[in-house]
């Protein structure tokens, strides 16, 4: 097969599972690789077989991208620190009555469930092996605990009858936690 | 030397090779090669997640150029990285002592 063929095949199969972006640059690398061979007397065969086997098979050259993605590693610390703001919005609940504030039962209900969903994507992201699928869950991941966790300071906010520490506590880590995943998202949206 | 057995160190090694001035990503492996020797056995392609990281942590930054009519990505070390390649250099010469002491009974030099 001729050279140019193997390389279209290479970065073909790199162009299903990756953005267009960093497609581009291991493009370019690639092209550096196979002007370093010919400049060492190949033929334009030998030097694009030697540059593609020098790069590596597509699918480690997939997973190391996956295991870097900025999705991958956002998802990462949101699980990890998950437990934490769970526990301080516990106590803040159970020290608030929670189950006495003027909030629907279908409104209960649902947030549970987008709870539940959302930690599925952020579970997804954290060891999927697909770089599309981890960017997409741990994007919707993301958006989704800032959208639970903006809905859990609403809700203290019009339905807590008193505010204790717990609770200020609890808000506090929602937050600081909304910050996070604006921060986080910012290199997701990029590449 | 293979990857896994670089883990933890291929970081300190990109910014390392990044030092004396911006590289794209082949010249990255190409630099690292010479530095060691060849003795560094990495798929090219997996040099590039790892460059990506390290400007996602701001210890790097990537720009595109065209060069002889080829477009590439060039990176160069930022104040960031420098402090952190600075600080790695540090903690590996002490693990090095430390492991050299232990294993072929050299004096370890006191921690400066």
């Amino acid at each position: 097969m001729p050279g140019p063929c193997l390389i279209r095949d290479y970065l073909g199969e790199l162009s299903a599972q990756l953005p267009a972006g960093i497609v581009a640059e291991l493009a370019s690398g690639l092209d550096e690789t196979c002007g370093h061979y010919l400049g060492q007397g190949l033929d334009p065969d030998a030097a694009t077989r030697a540059a593609i086997a020098e790069f590596g098979d597509p699918q480690v050259v997939v997973e190391a991208f996956t295991r870097t993605s900025p999705a991958r590693q956002a998802a990462r610390r949101l699980l990890a620190t998950g437990p934490v703001a769970g526990l301080c919005w516990g106590a803040a609940l159970v020290g608030g009555r929670a189950w006495t504030w003027s909030v629907p039962v279908t409104a209960r209900v649902l947030f549970g469930a987008a709870l539940i969903t959302v930690a599925g994507l952020l579970a997804a992201a954290a060891v999927g092996r697909r770089y599309r699928a981890v960017s997409r869950a741990g994007t919707a991941g993301c958006v989704g605990i800032a959208a639970l966790d903006a809905a859990m300071l609403a809700a203290v906010t019009f339905a807590a009858p008193v505010v204790a520490w717990p609770l200020i506590l609890a808000a506090g880590a929602s937050a600081a936690r909304i910050s996070f995943t604006a921060w986080a998202l910012r290199p997701v949206l990029v590449s | 030397m293979r990857a896994e057995q670089l883990k933890g160190h291929l970081d300190t090694l990109l910014l390392a090779a990044l030092e004396d001035g911006p590289r794209h990503g082949y010249a990255v492996m190409e630099a690292l090669r010479r530095a060691t020797g060849g003795r560094l056995d990495l798929p090219t392609g997996t040099i590039y997640p790892a460059l990506r990281r390290l400007e996602t942590a701001g210890l790097i930054k990537g720009s595109w150029s065209v060069v002889g009519g080829r477009q590439r990505r060039d990176y160069r070390l930022t104040a960031a990285g420098a402090r952190a390649l600075s600080g790695k250099r540090a903690d590996w010469r002490d693990f090095a002592a430390m492991m050299s002491a232990a294993l072929e009974r050299r004096p370890c030099p006191d921690p400066a």
